[in-house]
């Protein structure tokens, strides 16, 4: 190829500016056009998530935030005709691979009635059966006192998955227990 | 270059298949391939990306210098590979889920560049964009042929519509399957090369 002589540098500079501007504006009108319409269906998307956790009621607000993890984690009261009927908490628990995202609904007497996994990157077919509801309906009945992982035969407590010990306790110890925690302990102070 | 439009634009499809003939690109050949819905988006995506990428490198093509016409195609490749990303994140949410991943992965197509610096950046717009719908036609019928056929066999369906309560081949929508079902089809197309291909030469 030949010497570059001051004529090709810029030249080249003029392209790559060229190029940059005309991409960026491009950008700049489709991300205006669509995040709009993500962030929509992202918050549809929470709403039937929640809606799916206590079914019967007709009105889930947010009560306050708090941080798993330095995330940023909501929980809500759930209504029916003016009466608080539960509460929903957003908790991430510290699994293998992944940070899971995970949706707790409880009675008004903090007993777990719901956990969903919404989200998760643990290892497929292995760590992924933490979304099994044999080991999801574990959960329902339990008071606080009873959401601990235990790698025996249990019925009174959750039973770890075989294999699969990091990402079942990162569920219980972690996101659920202390999810409930928060949400019994900043409920009683406003009381 | 004397070749007419519809003999480029069947040359996507045909003689150089991404998939088929030129075994290129073939990640996402077997990593979403799993079920129709999927391939046909995944194939729908890169038929967009393939035009506009043509398209934009060919009107730049004499403004290209020629000592950065490659990281110039990648920002090409790329910001085409953005919008569709954006669009279908917005309005196909589902399918998104599935193949988010894939997609922005588009970009490192060598399918993509090879044409650019093939075709493209030698060529008027109308050939390249001939080219580039050949090129993305040939992948999305590539895409749906193999999809079509895994999910039939894998799991007993077409576009999730149940055919057959079982599933009777399972292993062909776990990867391996995409293996098996892109190389069985490979070798039938080019038997059909071969067998049909000849015949119409001599005539």
């Amino acid at each position: 190829m030949k010497e570059m002589t001051t004529k090709d540098l810029i030249k080249i500079m003029i392209n790559l500016v060229v190029i940059y501007i005309a991409g960026g504006a491009i950008l700049v009108m489709v991300y205006a056009k669509t995040s709009p319409v993500i962030f929509m269906g992202d918050k549809e998307e929470k709403e039937a998530a929640l809606r799916k956790m206590v079914p019967e009621a007709d009105k889930i607000e947010v009560l306050g935030t708090w941080e798993p993890h330095q995330k940023h984690a909501e929980y809500y009261v759930a209504r029916k005709g003016g009466e608080d009927v539960g509460y929903i908490v957003e908790t991430y628990g510290k699994g293998y691979s992944s940070y899971i995202h995970i949706l707790v609904a409880l009675d008004k007497n903090f007993t777990l009635q719901k956990i969903d996994i919404l989200s998760h990157a643990e290892t497929p077919g292995l760590g992924d059966e933490i979304e099994k509801d044999i080991f999801k309906n574990q959960f329902v009945g339990k008071t606080l006192e009873h959401i601990k992982l235990i790698k025996v035969e249990t019925k009174e407590d959750i039973q770890a998955i075989t294999g699969v010990t990091i990402s079942s306790r990162a569920v219980t110890d972690d996101a659920v227990r202390n999810g409930v925690k928060m949400l019994k302990e900043r409920l009683k102070v406003k009381r | 270059m004397t070749q007419s439009n519809w003999q480029i634009f069947k040359n996507g499809i045909f003689t150089e298949n991404i998939i088929f003939k030129m075994a290129i690109s073939l990640c996402p050949s077997i990593a979403v391939t799993n079920n129709l819905k999927n391939g046909l988006l995944m194939g729908i995506a890169v038929w967009f990306v393939h035009v506009m990428v043509g398209l934009t490198v060919s009107v730049f093509r004499k403004f290209i210098h020629p000592r950065i016409r490659i990281p110039i195609f990648m920002l090409i490749i790329s910001l085409w590979v953005t919008v569709i990303n954006l669009i279908l994140a917005a309005y196909a949410r589902d399918v998104y889920k599935e193949i988010g991943l894939y997609l922005q992965l588009i970009v490192a197509f060598a399918s993509l560049l090879a044409r650019a610096e093939v075709f493209a950046s030698k060529n008027k717009v109308t050939p390249s964009f001939m080219d580039g719908m050949g090129m993305g036609i040939g992948f999305t019928i590539a895409l749906v042929l193999i999809s079509f056929f895994r999910e039939l066999i894998g799991q007993g369906s077409v576009w999730g519509w149940e055919i057959v309560a079982t599933k009777p081949l399972l292993i062909l929508i776990l990867p391996a399957g995409g293996f098996f079902t892109v190389g069985l089809l490979m070798g039938l197309f080019n038997w059909m090369d071969v067998k049909f291909g000849k015949a119409g030469r001599h005539h």
